[in-house]
């Protein structure tokens, strides 16, 4: 059983991780907790669900380029979202206080979430599973190709995200941007340019994960960013908010918590002992697992 | 003056202006306008149960307006959403006990909803009837203004596992539950009378309205080789849990009360829902000798939709809060005193309410899944 409950954790882990990616990215470049980030999830979800529906059947019929389709939809209205957000709501904001950009992402959120609501459905809806599961049993491990197809992806995903940050120039401007904007500014930098690009990766893995969430679990509603939404924050506190390396740590640990709570515990307390976590790694390690000691930006 | 405080002068007095032709608006004279209010979920997760409500009630008061019962009043449906959440429940009660031409209250969906909520119209004394809220506690505040049309969960649940004993020869069920009042409620009425009959009970489990994922939780409820699993809630919940319970390999019927019974369900859980049970309340409409007229209108008002469980019931409601205001000339107090000794036959059969608001009728039947959909079995 141990091990039948680390394959729901790494799979629901692998979830989060997607998503705390875009938290922490976002709060690396600008030091702000980008709330809309779970309305991104659900936009996404909602994306490749209509990409599923929609899509002409002699496309369906070619699976791998099916499924290629489908998640560049989705991440790419994403990540589009994602960088009019930052355009609408927050570049405006760039020069006021800290408080006044997390305002309004929570407004936006709000509003996302009511615009889902009252345009499309107020309701669950059943996502379309197009995706063929098949059963695999290891030692008495049930394993589906889903949960395997979601880990390799979000796998694949953090290595390309890694590989870009470290060794390409955008990346390294990025790095350097998160250090501080004036001096990279100083350096040649366009800071604008990459805040849009942070948003476009960080709202595309987000999109990428809703569309997961929608097909591991068959059905998506307006609300659904909300719960994951906070679990995914919560894995990028744990790991170290700003780290990439934490926040797919923070997702994988916070799954896997999850699940053997549920499995050895109770159900009833899954929430209080993940967050009994976060609250024990902020006393110990306030800049969470990987973060550093950085001293406050003025 | 400032070109710029002119102009929000201006602003100010037009819409002082405006505000002042939607009062005098109101105070038109004409026939007595009076309000009949349901409150249901018409949002969220549960709203399919609630849409399905307000479909019977629009239609219980269109066939009273074309009937010209009422030739003193002008009658009108104000529809409310409480959104299955107990704090917004009380904040429309509030909302409603302050508008005196609403006279009487069907709903809420709920019994999370329909407990507190009864509590703000008894201050005022205003009829409560719920086609739907079954947990015993809702009738045993002791408030004279709050009458129930279906069976409640002590009656539903010990049923059901009177049911899976006799019925499926289970002997060791599995208990699941979404800690609402409803849910909760109804699982330990299962448990109780489980128990009592010599049933081995292996897990009683709480779990979040609005979660998605029971692997961890079905994992370890399948390690405990369970021939049952015994769910008190709703369907969103119900049918995400049969799904993945059947993807564990943990290939037992779920058996879940009222709150799931709703074609939603086969909906989300999908072909794995097929031989799961669900309890009701109440003779389904097509064993009702006197629905039939009610079904048949019900269709042709609204062809494209599905009916919901619980619409013959708010249909009834409906038509007894409207009797009572015929019968009362629409006074609050005497409508609750009429309706405490009211036997109406209307197409539930004949209805009355026992001296704590319940209704006399005590039926319980169980439906299962066959071809994605609910049909009835005993």
């Amino acid at each position: 059983m141990f091990f039948q409950q680390l394959v729901n954790g790494i799979t629901l882990g692998s979830i989060y991780a997607l998503f705390a990616l875009g938290y922490t990215m976002v709060y690396g470049i600008l030091l702000m907790i980008n709330f809309a980030h779970s309305e991104i999830f659900m936009v996404g979800a909602y994306l490749g669900f209509w990409a599923l529906s929609l899509l002409p059947v002699w496309v369906q019929g070619w699976t791998p380029g099916y499924f290629t389709i489908v998640f560049a939809i989705a991440m790419m209205g994403a990540g589009l979202l994602a960088v009019t957000i930052e355009r609408a709501a927050y570049r405006p904001l760039r020069r006021a206080s800290r408080l006044a950009p997390l305002i309004s992402a929570i407004g936006v959120s709000i509003f996302l979430q009511n615009l889902i609501q009252v345009t499309v459905s107020a309701q669950s809806q059943p996502y379309p599973d197009t995706f063929k599961i098949s059963h695999y049993e290891f030692f008495g491990v049930q394993v589906n190709s889903l949960q395997i197809f979601i880990f390799a992806l979000a796998i694949s995903a953090m290595v390309l995200l890694q590989v870009f940050i470290t060794k390409t120039r955008l990346g390294k401007a990025m790095r350097a941007t998160a250090q501080n904007h004036t001096v990279s500014q100083l350096m040649g930098i366009n800071v604008s340019f990459i805040i849009t690009v942070t948003f476009l990766i960080g709202g595309a893995l987000g999109g990428l994960a809703g569309v997961l969430n929608g097909m591991y679990y068959g059905s998506i509603k307006f609300n659904m960013g909300f719960f994951p939404g906070l679990k995914a924050f919560t894995a990028a506190v744990v790991g170290g908010i700003g780290n990439i390396k934490g926040a797919m740590v923070g997702g994988f640990l916070l799954g896997i918590i999850e699940a053997l709570t549920v499995g050895y515990i109770s159900s009833a307390y899954k929430d209080v002992i993940l967050f009994a976590v976060l609250i024990l790694v902020l006393i110990f390690r306030p800049t969470g697992i990987f973060g550093e000691e950085v001293t406050e930006k003025t | 003056m400032k070109p710029h405080s002119v102009f929000r002068l201006t602003l100010t007095f037009i819409f002082l202006l405006c505000i002042f032709i939607v009062i005098s608006g109101c105070d038109q004279k004409g026939p007595r306008v009076v309000k009949v209010a349901l409150v249901a979920p018409l949002t969220g997760d549960i709203a399919a149960h609630g849409q399905g409500m307000k479909r019977a009630s629009q239609l219980a008061i269109e066939e009273a307006i074309q009937s010209n019962r009422f030739k003193d009043f002008k009658l009108e449906l104000a529809a409310f959403d409480d959104r299955g959440d107990p704090k917004e429940a009380v904040t429309i009660a509030n909302q409603i006990i302050s508008d005196p031409s609403i006279l009487g209250i069907v709903g809420h969906l709920n019994s999370g909803c329909s407990i507190p909520a009864s509590q703000v119209y008894a201050r005022r004394n205003v009829l409560m009837i719920t086609p739907a809220s079954t947990n015993p506690k809702l009738t045993q505040q002791g408030l004279r203004n709050v009458f129930r049309l279906c069976t409640t969960d002590d009656v539903q649940g010990k049923f059901a596992a009177d049911y899976a004993i006799d019925k499926l020869k289970i002997d060791k069920a599995a208990l699941v539950h979404d800690k609402t009042a409803y849910g909760q409620g109804l699982a330990e009425e299962f448990k109780k009378e489980f128990q009592a009959r010599n049933g081995q009970l292996l897990s009683f489990d709480g779990i979040d309205v609005g979660e998605k994922d029971f692997k961890a939780l079905l994992t370890r409820i399948k390690g405990e080789n369970p021939q049952l699993v015994y769910f008190g809630g709703m369907h969103p919940e119900c049918g995400l849990l049969s799904k993945q319970a059947k993807e564990l390999g943990l290939s037992v019927p779920v058996f879940a009360g009222d709150g799931i019974l709703t074609p939603e369900y086969a909906k989300i859980g999908g072909p794995a829902t097929e031989g799961d049970f669900a309890s009701m309340t109440g003779l389904p409409p097509e064993k009702l000798p006197a629905a039939g007229k009610f079904l048949e209108s019900y269709h042709r008002r609204f062809p494209k939709d599905d009916m919901q469980p619980y619409d013959p019931y708010t249909y009834e409601a409906i038509n007894i809060v409207l009797d009572a205001i015929e019968k009362t000339g629409g006074d609050r107090n005497k409508m609750i005193d009429y309706v405490a000794k009211v036997t109406y036959s209307g197409i539930l059969g004949e209805s009355s309410f026992d001296e704590r608001g319940d209704t006399r009728n005590k039926l319980i039947t169980i439906y299962t899944v066959r071809n994605g959909k609910f049909v009835y079995v005993d």
